[in-house]
Formats: structure tokens, sequence, C-alpha cells
């Protein structure tokens, strides 16, 4: 199995179809969001958007390579598009935003650290990237700033929880099954598991 | 439904994907420098029209989908009813000791209908767009390198396979007794005892398409050629004229009736 650096046909796929599972699990979710942000604004809506970034960071830890975060948010929001979501175009924006986000919290510890604060951090960064993006496009500087603070803090704790702290665990418990013995991190755990029956 | 009004031949149809993907990104960033209540008014109106007369989709279509939003944009107005950045001077009346200042209403009415506008320009865009063309149209007219094109319309595909497997799981846990989730607890429990079964094989049937493409000689190098070619045409053409004087005329009257 070779190793190389640049993503291959195999893992775009997966790529695309873990985005379209979320895709489909968003669904039974999408009424509830709309109803919590209608009603309790924008900080409540802050608590879940980590859950969008679940997708990279999932991506990111499963395939370990440079770029996998934003290639995999930017492949889940086209995803979006062509499954018809009426918010095309934030989508995409964001896709990109939040990709760019995560991808920078996993470049700072340089692509070798895949360990649970570094995909902490890729989340916050990605809900932090989010924030900025959803401060620019929906005018959030005609709020009080003490309302805007809120939602950052919120959207950077649901960051760490669901992107962070979240996919890990999804991501672990899938390589259980085998199915990511193809992957880096399938291979991580199949090494441990030899280096655990040697001792 | 969507299907049906992607695949008919109006105006908007015939239009390449990437010049509507471009148009949706200048409305947004238009509209993010507007703080006035008209504009996105005007602009919301004029999209609507133009989906339903050049894009074949029957109003009531783009009306019942733009009603659950409307919460979402109706959010804005309380928002900033309750939290401005500054009050506004004109208090218009009071609810439960909360002055309600006219300036804060229509700030947030303009971000609720800057909401809308991006919704309504995102429907124009998916409902006159079949997927599989705004696919080509990325490989062919925006160089996205074809192992993503074909790889994510591989998944894409998926997408009816993987509704009727989580049904099947649904139905696989009910018989086992797990029975019908309650509350929101209930369906949160039930979205993590899916999680992982959809994954898997997700992750599996993707990997196996990946090996049958690439067993069929699909490389991904840019040079190859199409069965559907997707070219510019006359139509983009005047696609970008209406769409410049569509702002031209919005920036004009705002010149003339906002000052």
């Amino acid at each position: 199995m070779k190793n190389s650096k640049t993503l291959n046909l195999r893992e775009i796929v997966v790529m695309a179809s873990i985005a379209i599972v979320f895709g489909v699990l968003y669904l039974g979710w999408i009424f509830f969001g709309q109803v919590v942000r209608g009603v309790l604004g924008p900080v409540g809506w802050g608590l879940i958007t980590g859950v969008w970034i679940m997708a990279p960071t999932m991506c990111a830890y499963i395939i370990q390579k440079p770029g996998v975060a934003l290639a995999a948010e930017l492949i889940a929001a086209v995803t979006e598009i062509l499954v018809g979501s009426v918010n095309a175009g934030t989508v995409l924006l964001l896709g990109f935003t939040q990709g760019l986000g995560a991808e920078i919290g996993l470049a700072l510890f340089l692509y070798r650290n895949y360990k649970l604060p570094g995909l902490m951090l890729a989340g916050v960064l990605g809900t932090f990237a989010n924030f900025m993006t959803t401060y620019v496009l929906y005018g959030y500087s005609q709020y009080s700033p003490l309302v805007t603070w809120l939602m950052l803090g919120a959207m950077m704790i649901s960051g760490a929880i669901f992107a962070g702290l979240g996919s890990k665990k999804i991501s672990d418990a899938l390589s259980c099954t085998g199915v990511l013995d193809n992957f880096a991190l399938g291979k991580l755990r199949r090494q441990n598991q030899e280096l655990n029956k040697g001792v | 439904m969507l299907q049906h009004y992607q695949k008919s031949d109006h105006f908007l149809q015939q239009v390449n994907p990437t010049m509507k993907l471009m148009s949706l990104l200048t409305v947004i960033f238009y509209m993010v420098l507007i703080f006035d209540p008209w504009t996105p008014f005007l602009l919301l109106v004029v999209t609507i029209i133009g989906i339903s007369l050049f894009g074949g989709v029957p109003l009531r279509f783009i009306l019942l989908i733009l009603l659950p939003f409307s919460l979402f944009a109706f959010s804005f107005v309380w928002m900033n009813v309750v939290f401005p950045d500054e009050r506004g001077e004109t208090i218009l009346f009071t609810l439960f000791n909360m002055p309600v200042a006219l300036e804060n209403v229509q700030t947030g009415l303009s971000l609720g209908l800057r909401s809308l506008v991006f919704v309504s320009w995102s429907l124009l865009f998916v409902c006159t767009t079949e997927p599989t063309k705004f696919m080509l149209s990325l490989v062919q007219n925006c160089k996205l390198p074809p192992r993503f094109g074909y790889g994510m319309m591989a998944a894409y595909r998926f997408l009816p396979l993987f509704r009727e497997e989580l049904n099947q799981v649904r139905a696989a846990h009910r018989i086992r007794g797990l029975g019908e989730p309650k509350g929101l607890k209930g369906k949160v429990d039930e979205t993590k005892r899916y999680m992982i079964p959809l994954l898997a094989s997700a992750i599996r049937k993707a990997e196996r398409v990946a090996i049958a493409m690439e067993s069929k000689g699909f490389d991904g190098s840019t040079e190859r050629s199409y069965y559907r070619v997707i070219s510019w045409t006359k139509k983009d053409l005047i696609f970008g004229f209406g769409l410049f004087l569509l702002y031209a005329g919005l920036t004009l009257g705002r010149i003339f009736f906002l000052q």
C-alpha cells in the first residue's frame, strides 16, 4: 500500500460518503435546528454549530494527511448542494472557511499530532471560522457585544465537544469494526494491537 | 419534484451552472454591505418572480420552502429589538417595560430579509441545476480535478441507498425491542446508535466503488474526453447582463431613494 501525501480516489469517495451519511442524519435534526434558531436565537444556535464540523475533523483523524480537513468540508458542502440544500450559497462559503479553520488547527501541530487536544483545537478553530463568516454574512455587528461574545463562547465549546471529542469517539468506534483498516487510523490501531501482543 | 424542475428546459436551466454559482456568491457579497430593509425586500421579490418566470418553478413551491426560513428570519427582528448594538431613538411602543425602537426593527427586518435573499438565490441555483451538470461544469469549467468530481458523484449516488439503510437499521433495532425514541434524549441516543452501522457500511461501499472505478481504468487524470460537454453560450451572456442590470438598478434606487 503506497502512502503518498496526496488524496487518492478511495479516500475521496470515502470522505464524500461520510459527508453524505452525516447529511442523511442531519435531515432528522434540521427542523429542530430551525426551531432552536428561531426561538433561542444565535446563542442557542451556537451550541449546535460544532455538529457541522464533525465530518472534516473525522475525515482528518481517519486519513491523517495534510489538507484533508479542508477538502472534506468542501466536499461536504458540494454534496449538500448536490442533494439540494436550500442554503447552497452560505453552505459553500461556510464550507470553505470552516474547513480552513479546522485545517489551521491541525497544521499548528504540523500534521503529526492527531490526539484529542489537536482535534479539539481544530474543532474550535472551525467553529471560530464559522462565527467570523456568519458575523459578516448575517450582520451580527448590529447586536450588542454581549450577545456576540456569548455566541462565540457557545460555538467554541460546541466545536470542542462535538467536532473534537465527538468525532474522535465515533472514529475510534468505527475503527474497532475493522472498516478503517486501509486508512491511517486503522493501521495505527493494528500496530498498537501487535505491539501489545509482543509485550 | 425537484428533479422535475431541474430537468425542464426553461431559460435558467440552460445557463451554465458555474455562472449561476458565481452570481449566487456575488449576491451574497452585495448584500453583506446593506442594512436597510428595502433593498433586500426588493431583491427578494425580484428573485422569486425570476425563479418562477425564467425557471418554471411554481410560486407556491417557492413560498412553501421559504416558510420555515421566515421563522429564522424573524429571529433577527426580535434579536435586534432585545439586544441591539445601540438602541434607536424613535420609540414605537414599549413591550414589558422594554422600549421597541423603529431603527432596531428596521435593522432586524433588513437582516431577516437578507437571510431570505440568500435562501431564495440558493433556491434559484438548486431548482434549476441538475446535480450531474453542476459537477461536470465544476470539472470542465472550473478545473476541478476529475478525481474529486467523479468521486463525489459516485458518493452522491449512494444517497438513496443510505436512506434505505437508515430505515433498515431502524427496523432492525425496533424488532429487537429498542422501541421508539421518547423525547429529546431518546432521539440523541437513537442517532448515536445509527451512526456506527451507517458509517461502517458507507465506508465499505465507498471503498468497493473506488476499486471498481480504478479497475475500469479511471485514473483521475485531467486529459480525458467527456460524453456531455458543458459549454458557455449566449444565454450565459444574457444572464450576466440581466444580473448587471439588477445590481445597477438596485444601486441607483438606493442612491435616489435612501439618502
